[in-house]
C-alpha cells in the first residue's frame, strides 16, 4: 500500500542525550498506525519530528512522496499530549480561531463545527469558556478542532487518557470513522487495549531506537511462536503418541476443565498444524484446538525487556 | 499575512474584553489627574497643623528669641531667663518641642538644639534653621555699623530673571524669531519621554507574558501546527499593539473629558483656578505661558504627534520583538526576569540621559543616545520639544527602523526554536546557538 509518511533514519541528540537513534517507519495510507513505547522512549520527539517543530539532526521525513515542507504541516492534525486551550476563551469562539487558522472559511467553520459539537454532545457549551469546562471536555473540544478542518493526516498523543470508558469508546468511533473517511491516524498511546482494537500497524519505540514494527496482526502472531492450546479427553500417554515428532509439549498438561485436559503444544513448523490436528483427532477426543496469541500488552513489556 | 491577521484579531479580542483593560483604562487617566492636580490642591488647602516649640535662649538678652516670629509651620513660646532645659522638659511634653539656643551663637551658630516631643519635620526645621540664620546675619552686620545698611543691603541683593530665549532663524525680520523657553521644553520632553517609557515597558512586558502563558498552557504546540512561528510573534505583538493604540486613544479622550469636565465639578471652578494660579507660581508663569503658545500651535503639534508616533511604532516593535524572543525562550516568568534585566539597563539609561537633556539638548552623550536604537525613541522624544535640526530626527528614525528589522528578524530565529524548548532554562551562548541554527 502506498504510504502517507515516511520516516528515513531519523536520529536527534539533545545536549547530553539521545532522544531518536536511526528511527525508521513508514505509515500506509488509510490505516491507524499506533506509536507505542515506554514514557522518555523518544515518541513525542518522532512525531515534533514530523511536524517540523524539531529539525532532526540527520534522517528524513517524507509526506504523500516528497520530502515534508512546511506547508504539508498544515495538511496534518495535531494533538499534542499536554492539551493547549486558552482558557479564557470562549469554547466555540476558540474553536472557530483555530479552525479559521487552518484554512476554514468563518461560515464553512461554524458549520463544521456545530455538528462536531452536537455529535459530542458540547452544543451547550458553545458559549463556556474553556477554563469552565471539565477535562473531559476540554479534551473532547481539543479532538474537534484537531480533526474539524479533515486532514489528511492526523495524529494523537495519548488521545484517550483522561476519558471514562464511555466517553473513550465515543472517541474511538470517531476516529475509526475519520479513517474511513479517508483519513490517515497516527496516534501515540500506552494503552494497549485500544492498539489491539483499532491499530492497523505499530512501531514500537524504545530508548530512541524502532524495535519493533509491522501489522498489529503478524506481530501478535509472530510473538505467539506457533504455540497452541489443546483441551482434549483421554489419556496423557495417547496424547503423546500423537505429538511425537511433530510438536513439543510445553510444561505439564494443566488440570482438567469440564472433565477435559489441557495442554500447550509448540508447533516449530506451520507445515504439521494440520497433521497434529489429525493424529490428535485419531487417539484422543478433541474438544478444542486454539492457537495462543499474545496480547499487545504482553508483546509491549517482552519487547522493552529484550524477551521477544 | 491571513494568519497574522487572525492572530491580531484573537489577541485584540481576548485583551479588550478583560475587566483589567477595562479597569486600567478607567483609572490610570482619574490617577494622572490627580497626580498633576493633587499636589497643588494640597498646597492651597494645607492643613497641616501649626508646631508649637518651646525655647530657651540663653544668648545675651535673648536677642534670637526674641526676634523669632511664629508662624504658619511654627509657633515659638520663648521661656524666660534661667529656666533650665530638664525643667522645662518635664514641663512642656505636650509640646511638639524645645529649641535650645546657646549663649555663643553668634559666634559660633552650630550651638543649636531641638528636642523632640513628637516626630521631626523637615519643614518645621527648615523654618527655624532660616529664621534663626536671618537674625545672626543681621546681628553681624550690626557689628560693622554701616550707614545705610538696610538701603546697601537691598541695592545689592539683584535678581536676574526673566530671561528671554528666542530660536534664530534665517527670516530678516527679527520680529519672527521664535520665543523658546527651556523649562517648557524640558516639561514636555519629559512626558514624552515618560509616555514612550511606559508604552514600551508596559505593553512590551505584555508581549512577554502573553508568549510565556501560551508555552506554558501548550497552546502554542497547536498554534504552531497552524502557522509559522514569525507569523504567530507577528501577529501578538501587532495584537499588542492595536490594544495598546486603543489605550491610549482612550486615556487621551477621558483625560480631556475629566479634566474639562468632571474636574470643575468635584473641586469647584473657583479652586481650580487657583491650583492652576499655584502650578503656574511653582513652574514660573512666562515658563507656562510659553508651553501653552506651543501646545495651541496645531502645525507644531500635529509635526510633534507624527514624530511621536513614529517612535512609538518604531520603538515598540523593536522592544516587543526583544521581549517576544526571550518569553519563547524560557518557561516561566521567573526564568524570564534575568534576561528582562538586561532590556531594561538601556531603558534606565535612557531615563537618566533624558532628565540630562534640560542642561545641553545637543552634548554628545545625548545626541548619541538619540541615535542608538536602544535609547533612541526616549531620549530624541525628549529632545525634540527643543528644537533640533530635523535632519536628526531623520537619521535616528531611519537607524530605529532598520534596527527594528534586524531585531525583528534575530527574535523570529530565536522564537522558532525557542517555542519548542520546555525543562532547561537556555543561556546567552543557547541563544547565540538558535540563532544560527539553519
Amino acid at each position: 500500500m502506498e504510504s502517507i509518511l515516511k520516516i528515513e533514519h531519523v536520529s536527534k541528540t539533545y545536549t547530553g542525550h539521545k532522544a531518536l537513534d536511526d528511527v525508521s517507519m513508514e505509515v500506509p495510507r488509510g490505516s491507524i498506525y499506533g506509536l507505542l513505547g515506554p514514557n522518555g522512549a523518544g515518541k513525542t520527539t518522532l512525531i515534533r519530528v514530523v511536524n517540523h517543530m524539531t529539525i532532526p539532526d540527520c534522517g528524513k521525513v517524507w509526506f504523500e512522496g516528497h520530502e515534508i515542507t512546511a506547508d504539508d504541516i498544515y495538511q496534518i492534525g495535531y494533538m499534542p499530549e499536554e492539551r493547549g486551550l486558552y482558557k479564557k476563551m470562549k469554547v466555540g469562539e476558540q474553536a472557530v480561531f483555530f479552525a479559521r487558522m487552518r484554512g476554514m472559511g468563518r461560515q464553512q467553520a461554524v458549520r463544521k463545527l456545530h455538528e462536531w459539537f452536537d455529535r459530542l454532545g458540547l452544543l451547550d457549551w458553545w458559549d463556556k469558556k474553556v477554563e469552565d469546562l471539565s477535562k473531559g471536555m476540554a479534551q473532547k473540544v481539543q479532538f474537534i478542532t484537531t480533526v474539524v478542518h479533515e486532514p489528511k493526516l492526523l495524529i494523537f498523543d495519548e488521545p484517550f487518557s483522561g476519558f471514562d470508558p464511555i466517553n473513550a469508546n465515543l472517541l474511538k468511533q470517531e476516529i475509526l470513522g475519520l479513517r474511513d473517511r479517508g483519513a490517515t491516524v497516527i496516534f501515540s498511546t500506552h494503552n494497549m487495549e485500544s492498539v489491539e482494537e483499532i491499530c492497523d500497524d505499530i512501531t514500537l519505540i524504545n530508548k530512541s531506537n524502532n524495535i519493533l514494527s509491522g501489522s498489529v496482526e503478524e506481530i501478535r502472531r509472530k510473538a505467539g511462536g506457533n504455540t497452541f492450546q489443546v483441551l482434549y479427553s483421554g489419556t496423557h500417554e495417547d496424547f503423546c503418541a500423537a505429538v511425537t515428532g511433530k510438536a513439543n509439549l510445553i510444561g505439564q498438561s494443566e488440570g482438567v476443565i469440564g472433565g477435559y485436559t489441557q495442554q500447550k503444544i509448540h508447533i516449530p513448523s506451520d507445515d504439521n498444524v494440520r497433521a497434529v490436528i489429525g493424529s490428535l483427532n485419531d487417539k484422543v477426543q478433541l474438544r478444542s484446538f486454539q492457537e495462543i496469541i499474545p496480547s499487545m500488552n504482553d508483546i509491549f513489556i517482552r519487547a522493552v525487556n529484550g524477551t521477544l | 499575512m491571513n494568519k497574522i491577521g487572525l492572530i491580531v484579531e484573537r489577541e485584540f479580542a481576548e485583551r479588550v474584553r478583560k475587566k483589567s483593560f477595562i479597569v486600567s483604562t478607567l483609572l490610570t487617566p482619574l490617577f494622572m489627574i490627580a497626580m498633576m492636580v493633587l499636589p497643588s490642591v494640597l498646597m492651597l488647602k494645607g492643613n497641616s497643623d501649626t508646631k508649637n516649640v518651646v525655647v530657651i535662649d540663653n544668648s545675651p538678652e535673648q536677642f534670637v528669641g526674641k526676634q523669632l516670629t511664629s508662624g504658619k509651620t511654627v509657633s515659638f513660646n520663648l521661656l524666660d531667663e534661667g529656666v533650665t532645659l530638664n525643667a522645662a522638659r518635664m514641663q512642656y511634653k505636650s509640646e511638639y518641642g524645645i529649641l535650645v539656643i546657646g549663649s555663643d551663637i553668634l559666634d559660633n551658630p552650630q550651638n543649636l538644639q531641638l528636642i523632640l516631643n513628637d516626630a521631626s519635620s523637615m519643614s518645621v526645621e527648615e523654618s527655624i534653621q532660616s529664621q534663626i540664620q536671618g537674625i545672626l546675619r543681621t546681628e553681624r552686620l550690626k557689628r560693622y555699623n554701616l550707614e545705610n545698611m538696610d538701603q546697601i543691603l537691598a541695592d545689592a541683593n539683584v535678581r536676574v530673571n526673566g530671561l528671554q530665549t528666542l530660536k534664530n532663524n534665517d527670516q530678516e525680520d527679527e520680529s519672527n524669531m521664535e520665543k523658546t523657553s527651556t523649562t517648557a521644553s524640558w516639561l514636555m520632553g519629559l512626558i514624552l519621554g515618560m509616555m514612550l517609557y511606559f508604552i514600551l515597558i508596559v505593553y512590551g512586558q505584555q508581549v512577554l507574558q502573553s508568549v510565556i502563558d501560551e508555552k506554558q498552557t501548550r497552546v502554542l504546540d497547536v498554534m504552531v501546527t497552524s502557522c509559522t512561528p514569525f507569523e504567530l510573534m507577528m501577529g501578538k505583538i501587532l495584537g499588542i499593539a492595536v490594544v495598546a493604540a486603543l489605550q491610549i486613544v482612550l486615556w487621551a479622550v477621558l483625560v480631556i473629558a475629566t479634566s474639562a469636565f468632571v474636574l470643575p465639578l468635584i473641586i469647584g471652578t473657583a479652586d481650580m483656578e487657583a491650583a492652576t494660579a499655584a502650578a503656574m507660581a511653582t513652574s514660573g508663569a512666562p515658563e507656562f505661558a510659553g508651553l501653552m503658545a506651543k501646545v495651541t500651535n496645531v502645525g507644531y503639534l500635529a509635526g510633534l504627534f507624527l514624530e511621536l508616533l513614529l517612535y512609538i511604532v518604531g520603538g515598540f516593535l523593536f522592544y516587543a520583538s526583544m521581549y517576544a524572543a526571550i518569553g519563547s525562550a524560557v518557561d516561566t516568568p521567573q526564568d524570564a526576569a534575568q534576561f528582562n534585566g538586561i532590556i531594561m539597563m538601556p531603558v534606565i539609561v535612557a531615563i537618566m540621559v533624558m532628565m540630562s537633556v534640560m542642561n545641553d539638548p545637543n552634548s554628545d552623550l545625548v545626541f548619541w543616545c538619540s541615535m542608538i536604537p536602544f535609547t533612541s525613541p526616549i531620549v530624541m522624544m525628549a529632545r525634540i520639544p527643543f528644537g533640533i535640526p530635523t535632519w536628526q530626527v531623520v537619521v535616528s528614525l531611519v537607524v530605529l527602523f532598520i534596527s527594528f528589522f534586524l531585531m525583528t528578524w534575530v527574535a523570529a530565529r530565536i522564537f522558532r526554536v525557542g517555542v519548542f524548548m520546555h525543562g532547561k532554562k537556555p543561556t546567552w551562548k543557547d541563544l547565540g546557538a538558535w540563532i544560527k541554527m539553519k
